[in-house]
């Protein structure tokens, strides 16, 4: 596995920071490479079982398996340990985040207006006017604390130094070196159904800090690219780390429920595991302001988790919605991507969904021992 | 300069039927992080003073662990995640043994 990159924008944590979360990252692949694969068999051995002898079936969905894998001991260690090792990843990296955070936002004011080669440039627009959507303020989500939009000082960037480092730990660095894998993952997509599309204009939307956009930027630098999110500290850092990275990427604080760009102005628009993160009737809004905002002939890509395909699946990957704060992932269960599509104003013929496998450190895989991306494709 | 809270916001499961083993739980946790704190700083010590006969305070917080230090300290914490969850390994196996023999 390849070393997390090192940059301008992170900070440098100390030696027992740095042990803390080396301990974080080694503890999450053993409960999901280790530990997690029991509750599958301990539903099958005993759960399952005791199921059936009292109601003369097995359970007819996720809710049915909730109400007695929760009450299931090797379920409940599984799960407080899950809980807290996700509490303590982010504990461990806002620690050395917060000792060297004016050092930080001081460099990101720096880095902003560096020149970058050919004479290309990237840009930040900060809307403080913004309302920042319930899915974002209702739970910090993941647990991030503060979320990925709340400012504690002035130009913060905070929540995103925080959140690449986190995202790292969380997979166990399985994201790649520059948590690169969702894009190059929907990029290998795209070169495989649609080898010969050359974007000129592309928009990645909720983009965070920018991870997934300069997969984009790199593959097409010719194309002029955009990456919108609701939170201002995680676009802040999104805009220092590409400058630092030396790649020109144009991001902006906007909803993409309803985005300031002209209608018919992008080849194609991309989202990186976002579309669960929003609500459910937000994702018909989203679906509607893609469709708007491409031309004729123009391709909307949706990379999503898969969310499993039996009763107990569909119950462990939702532990994320009920202890990892995804408070609106539940509804995305079995929610038909393609008929919400369909909603947005995409035409039948012109919209799918696919299956891909990833090319991924499986053992770091939570929640299931099947993983595959699901894709929502279509065609303006 | 405010800071991040402590605690993040939103619903806060609870797993056992009594909160007091949810704490002891986390605790656990927190408990084994800091002994693999402390392992490594141990290590880095023992490094150091072998490679050098006397070190400072700076030198231990300054040591990074690279190449075939920092795959050594990956195998232990491996080892040591692997011993303390043991007791689940156990139980999880006898589970699959009772089902075998049913």
């Amino acid at each position: 596995m390849q070393k997390f990159i090192q940059h301008a924008m992170l900070p440098q944590p100390d030696h027992d920071e740095q042990a803390r979360q080396d301990f974080v990252s080694t503890l999450r692949g053993h409960l999901s490479g280790r530990v997690m694969p029991g509750a599958y068999r301990v539903y099958q051995s005993r759960v399952e079982p005791a199921f059936k002898a009292q109601h003369g079936r097995t359970p007819a969905d996720q809710e049915e398996v909730r109400q007695v894998m929760t009450k299931d001991s090797y379920y409940q260690f599984w799960s407080a340990m899950q809980r807290r090792s996700q509490e303590m990843l982010w504990e461990s990296v806002i620690d050395p985040t917060e000792r060297q955070l004016p050092m930080l936002i001081g460099r990101a004011g720096k880095l902003k207006t560096r020149k970058l080669a050919k004479g290309r440039r990237g840009s930040l627009r900060i809307d403080p006017g913004l309302k920042v959507p319930r899915y974002h303020t209702a739970a910090d989500i993941h647990l991030q604390p503060g979320g990925y939009h709340t400012d504690f000082t002035a130009d913060d960037v905070a929540a995103g130094v925080v959140y690449d480092q986190g995202i790292n730990l969380y997979m166990g660095g399985a994201l790649g070196p520059e948590n690169n894998l969702t894009g190059d993952t929907l990029l290998a997509y795209i070169q495989e159904k649609h080898p010969d599309f050359k974007p000129r204009r592309i928009l990645d939307i909720g983009c965070a800090i920018g991870n997934a956009t300069l997969v984009w930027a790199r593959a097409f630098p010719q194309a002029e690219v955009h990456g919108i999110d609701v939170g201002a500290p995680v676009l802040r850092y999104a805009h220092a780390r590409a400058q630092a990275f030396g790649v020109p990427v144009h991001f902006s604080q906007q909803n993409a429920e309803q985005t300031d760009f002209e209608a018919g102005s992008f080849d194609l628009v991309i989202s990186h595991i976002v579309l669960h993160e929003t609500s459910k009737s937000a994702l018909v809004r989203i679906l509607r302001e893609c469709h708007r905002l491409l031309r004729p002939g123009g391709l909307m890509l949706h990379l999503e988790i898969p969310r499993g395909k039996t009763v107990i699946e569909k119950f462990m990957h939702n532990w994320e919605s009920y202890n990892n704060n995804e408070t609106f992932c539940r509804y995305m269960t079995d929610i038909d991507l393609k008929a919400e599509a369909l909603k947005g104003g995409f035409t039948d013929a012109n919209t799918r969904t696919d299956e891909f496998i990833p090319h991924m450190d499986v053992a770091q895989m939570n929640y299931t021992e099947h993983f595959f991306w699901k894709i929502l494709a279509a065609t303006r | 300069m405010q800071t991040p809270p402590e605690r993040p916001k939103g619903h806060r499961p609870e797993y056992f039927e009594d909160p007091a083993i949810d704490q002891l739980h986390a605790a656990f946790v927190a408990l084994a992080t800091e002994l693999s704190v402390a392992f490594d700083r141990i290590d880095t010590l023992e490094r150091l003073l072998e490679a050098r006969g006397n070190i400072t305070r700076a030198d231990i917080d300054g040591y990074v662990a690279e190449g075939a230090v920092d795959e050594a300290r990956t195998a232990r914490r491996a080892d040591m995640a692997a011993r303390l969850l043991k007791p689940f390994r156990d139980y999880r196996e006898s589970l699959l043994d009772r089902n075998r023999d049913r």
